[in-house]
């Protein structure tokens, strides 16, 4: 079958040496923007077929040695990847024109930066198509070094390169575990082609474990889980809001896409990998909202939110596991689709997120929470469309993350394990879903109710103007789709479905476990009165009376006695204040008659990161304490030593998976 | 059609019911007469008639707000058996919608009272929402253990499977819905309703600047989600729940007015507790609701 769907690549590195080469940004973005909308279209038309659930799109691609031959191969799958991934880049190389307009104003080149997101479209139709590892980790790789390039547009700040030389390092020890894991593969295989990977991984072994788990390490670097996270926050911080809404929504989905390919690959996993997956899944959801609820920087917060939402996406594929290994279809259907229309959810969601977040940078120069405040009447626009994306991002009805989430609870909590204890731990699991849900709640009340609500906390804060036009189309669009996907979820699952039904799913209706139209018809409900009520009401409070917010008594307050991010968060903070430390530098005077005015500066660490260094740093020392311990006698340091080499010995032996 | 006449009613007469009765009994326990048992409807058609003011600093999100409270507590009243028997819809598990139908209504007034600016109720809905996190997986652990004991998976089959039966997993359920509910509609030991110091309100500093018909959706609002927990632990105790029958209604209203004498009769009688022992108190319905759960899956506390 041919196609003119790989003309795409050649297209995109065109319009990317022409947006380098012409010298004007106006040109440049339209280069960018036009490749990049025909490489869209040409792959839509495409995976069409693939979409519809039809025969795999395949093409075959001479190549001299030593790759001999590259397969391209869109299956559902990756149709279902494409589908979205090269519009939502395309959407946000529009957001950059404006975001990007007052450094273009100041004389700076815009064009490597249009050039870059379209090779981020090219490594999109390279990961997502083909079926050689070379070319497979080519793609990724362009896509690692794009996104730092991407991240580190403001490159004379020296935080910013901190930040993006942080994400290089962290990406490329991910791609070393991806070599590896290849590598292994090939000793087994000897080729590099994804099929006959498939038939190696097919037969249960102890190296297909520990590929397994190689696999899922560095897959897990790409999307950020708990506790392989903590480049995140900070490349989300630094980076243009763009970026960040990118990198987090599309690009750093390619790590799922990978899990899911090797998957398939696979075939049917092992009890144990289920688990593994369902518990990385569920802490990297727990960790990832928690950590997101002391960040006083909005972007960083939405960085957290992404860890916190690829663990909801894995605790659905952990459930597909499960249910596979069980040879339970109902729960492989639910399971896959949950997580794979939370992997479109979410990229809907927090791309919206983050550029709404952009337009409060780009009118007010700072994210920071604390100096934000009173936002929703300056920044009408950008407020409410922040709004949406955070509802949405919470799970609240009528938006779309409920429904993903609902369809994962539905597999959860359906009591379909093969024992007890089995079905005690997937609803151990619904119950910190429940709890993630919570305070992801209480995560974005806090981010709107703080930074856009109130009054303005600094009154030295300068407010731009709403977002320009080529900022606002974007985010329009994501917030349509938001509330499309919630108040008709049978767009997205109908998305999902081909890819769904290259799983084990059984011949009955899939998705007959999870009434996703029975919630569709409560939020549509929900959804009219809501609109029909607050019509009205607004109506009403046009006429009505204003007066001052009550003090409590008190007459003389300002601004500044608002409650702010971290007193809000306070509370939350010190329940889980092991994994949440608060950090405090104080100069506090002590004199009756205070002649210097003291300080007090508090902030909430990552817990896991400043452990990670700490262990990493001081693993000798930590070593060499423990030996300290042992007497002195050779007869206790002979048996210490015999112990520790029988530990490791058990470890390799009896210690690798069943 | 009788079905929902009869739930309608329920909706509209029984929360100001359960709010009188509490009040009744609290003022029976410290020795006064008390007002009529109807007061609190009387309450809030006064603040109908009102007219609103707003504070100056207050977005339309403000205004809003307490209308979203109230939809979304009639959002899940709809999907509880107020009275014992089906209610108004049912779809596989509902409880989620229940659960996330609340949150949206509790970011809604989290929002309105961070609107005003004002910083007492900022720290009443940072306090409302901390709570709400812990409260959370009680639900689903609770929901779970019933449906993993009947083998259905909506809210109502699973609160009326073998009514009267599994007395042990009945009873944490209960009473982890009860710790539940005490938290949810500001009661003691969590929240004291009645003090008049802003400082150590939780529920009650959120809705300070809220005046006239916004302030009656939001009472009402509370008192029907009172009402609609009452309901979930009635039906739960109901030998007769599910039939349909009169006698089934007549003994889910009964019981849930018991369930209201017995939260006045706690508030009567308890102290409020430390703020910062509130999550411990939270996590006492945790580890019920966590035993709930394991007799639910292994089968146990099934009675005869």
């Amino acid at each position: 079958m041919s196609s003119p769907f790989l003309l795409s690549l050649p297209l995109l590195v065109v319009g990317a040496v022409l947006a380098v080469a012409l010298r004007s940004n106006r040109a440049s973005a339209a280069v960018a923007l036009v490749t990049q909308a025909l490489a869209a279209l040409l792959v839509l038309v495409g995976v069409w077929p693939s979409l519809r659930g039809g025969q795999p799109l395949q093409q075959v691609w001479p190549w001299p040695a030593p790759i001999g031959t590259i397969t391209f191969r869109v299956d559902a799958l990756g149709a279902f990847f494409l589908a979205w991934s090269l519009p939502m880049t395309w959407l946000g190389t529009v957001y950059a024109i404006g975001y990007l307009r007052p450094y273009f104003a100041r004389g700076r080149h815009g064009g490597p930066h249009f050039a870059l997101l379209n090779l981020i479209a090219v490594s999109f139709v390279l990961i997502y198509s083909v079926q050689n590892a070379l070319v497979f980790l080519l793609g990724w790789e362009v896509a690692a070094v794009a996104a730092w390039l991407l991240v580190i547009w403001d490159y004379r700040s020296q935080k910013i390169r901190f930040a993006g030389f942080n994400y290089l390092v962290s990406t490329h020890v991910g791609l070393f575990v991806l070599v590896a894991a290849f590598m292994l593969l090939h000793s087994k295989t000897s080729s590099m082609d994804f099929h006959a990977f498939g038939s190696f991984l097919g037969r249960a072994s102890p190296t297909r474990g520990g590929i397994f788990l190689l696999l899922g390490i560095a897959f897990a670097l790409k999307s950020a889980f708990f506790p392989f996270h903590t480049w995140l926050p900070r490349a989300h911080a630094a980076a243009p809001a763009h970026v960040s809404a990118l990198m987090s929504g599309v690009i750093h989905k390619a790590g799922l896409f990978g899990f899911l390919r090797f998957t398939l690959l696979m075939g049917r996993p092992e009890e144990w990998m289920g688990w593994t997956v369902l518990a990385f899944g569920t802490l990297s959801a727990l960790f990832g909202v928690l950590y997101s609820t002391t960040q006083r920087d909005l972007k960083r917060l939405l960085g957290y939110s992404s860890t916190e939402n690829v663990g909801i996406a894995a605790i659905g594929f952990g459930l597909g596991y499960l249910g596979w290994s069980w040879g339970a279809p109902s729960l492989v259907a639910v399971g896959f689709m949950g997580g794979m229309l939370h992997v479109l959810n979410h990229a809907i969601f927090k791309c919206l997120s983050f550029y709404a977040a952009g337009a409060v940078y780009r009118a007010t120069h700072t994210v920071d929470l604390e100096r934000l405040g009173g936002l929703a009447k300056r920044l009408p626009g950008a407020s409410s469309l922040f709004l949406i994306g955070g509802l949405a991002g919470a799970a609240l009805p009528p938006f779309n993350g409920l429904v993903s989430e609902f369809i994962i609870y539905s597999g959860l909590l359906s009591g379909r394990a093969t024992s007890p204890e089995g079905n005690v731990m997937l609803v151990g699991a619904a119950a910190v879903l429940g709890f993630v849900g919570a305070v992801s709640a209480l995560s974005i009340a806090r981010a709107f109710g703080v930074g856009f609500l109130g009054s303005p906390r600094d009154p030295g804060l300068e407010v731009g103007d709403e977002p320009s036009r080529s900022m606002l189309i974007p985010m329009l669009c994501h917030a349509a789709l938001a509330l499309a996907l919630g108040l008709a979820p049978a767009l997205g699952i109908e998305l999902v479905r081909p890819a769904l039904e290259q799983f084990p799913v059984g011949t009955h209706a899939a998705l007959a476990l999870a009434p996703v139209g029975s919630l569709a018809w409560a939020s549509r409900g929900l959804m009219l009165v809501l609109l029909l009520v607050a019509w009205l009401r607004w109506r009403q409070g046009l006429t009505a009376r204003r007066s001052a917010t009550w003090g409590c008594g008190y007459t003389a307050l300002s601004p500044r006695m608002q409650y702010t991010g971290s007193s809000f968060s306070e509370q939350m903070a010190r329940i889980f204040q092991a994994f949440t430390p608060a950090l405090r530098r104080e100069r506090i005077t002590t004199e009756l008659f205070p002649q210097t005015p003291g300080q007090l500066a508090t902030h909430h660490a990552d817990a896991v990161e400043r452990r990670i260094f700490e262990v990493l740093g001081r693993a000798e020392e930590l070593v060499i304490r423990a030996s300290q311990r042992i007497p002195a006698h050779p007869r206790f340091a002979f048996a210490a030593g015999l112990l520790t080499l029988l530990l490791i010995g058990a470890f390799a032996l009896g210690g690798g998976p069943r | 059609m009788m079905a929902w006449i009869a739930n309608v009613t329920s909706v509209l007469v029984m929360p100001f019911l359960l709010a009188g009765v509490i009040q009744r009994v609290k003022s029976l326990w410290s020795g006064r007469k008390g007002p009529p048992l109807l007061q609190p409807a009387y309450d809030v058609l006064r603040l109908l008639r009102k007219s609103p003011v707003y504070s100056a600093t207050a977005t339309p999100i403000f205004q809003i707000a307490p209308w979203v409270f109230l939809i979304t507590a009639a959002g899940s009243a709809v999907i509880v058996p107020l009275l014992g028997s089906a209610p108004l819809a049912s779809f596989a598990f509902d409880f989620v919608w229940f659960a996330y139908v609340w949150a949206l209504g509790r970011v809604a007034m989290v929002l309105a009272a961070l609107d005003t600016g004002s910083s007492f109720e900022g720290m009443g809905s940072a306090r409302e929402l901390t709570f709400a996190t812990l409260l959370e997986p009680v639900l689903f652990l609770v929901a779970a253990a019933l449906c993993l004991r009947s083998g259905t998976h909506s809210l109502y089959h699973a609160l009326v499977f073998d009514a009267g039966g599994a007395v042990l997993l009945r009873l944490c359920a209960v009473l982890a819905l009860f710790i539940m509910l005490q938290v949810e509609s500001a009661r003691m030991p969590v929240d004291d309703p009645s003090t008049h110091l802003e400082l150590t309100m939780v529920h009650e500093v959120m809705v300070l600047d809220h005046s006239g018909p916004d302030l009656a959706a939001i009472v009402f609002g509370s008192m029907l989600k009172l009402f609609v927990g009452a309901a979930l632990i009635a039906t739960l105790l109901n030998p007769w729940a599910g039939q349909g029958t009169l006698l089934a209604a007549a003994v889910n209203l009964a019981l849930s007015v018991l369930v209201a004498v017995s939260v006045g009769t706690v508030e009567s009688l308890v102290a409020r507790i430390q703020l910062r022992l509130v999550p411990e108190y939270i996590s006492l319905a945790l580890g019920l609701g966590a035993v709930a759960l394991l007799l639910g899956a292994w089968g146990a506390g099934a009675g005869p």
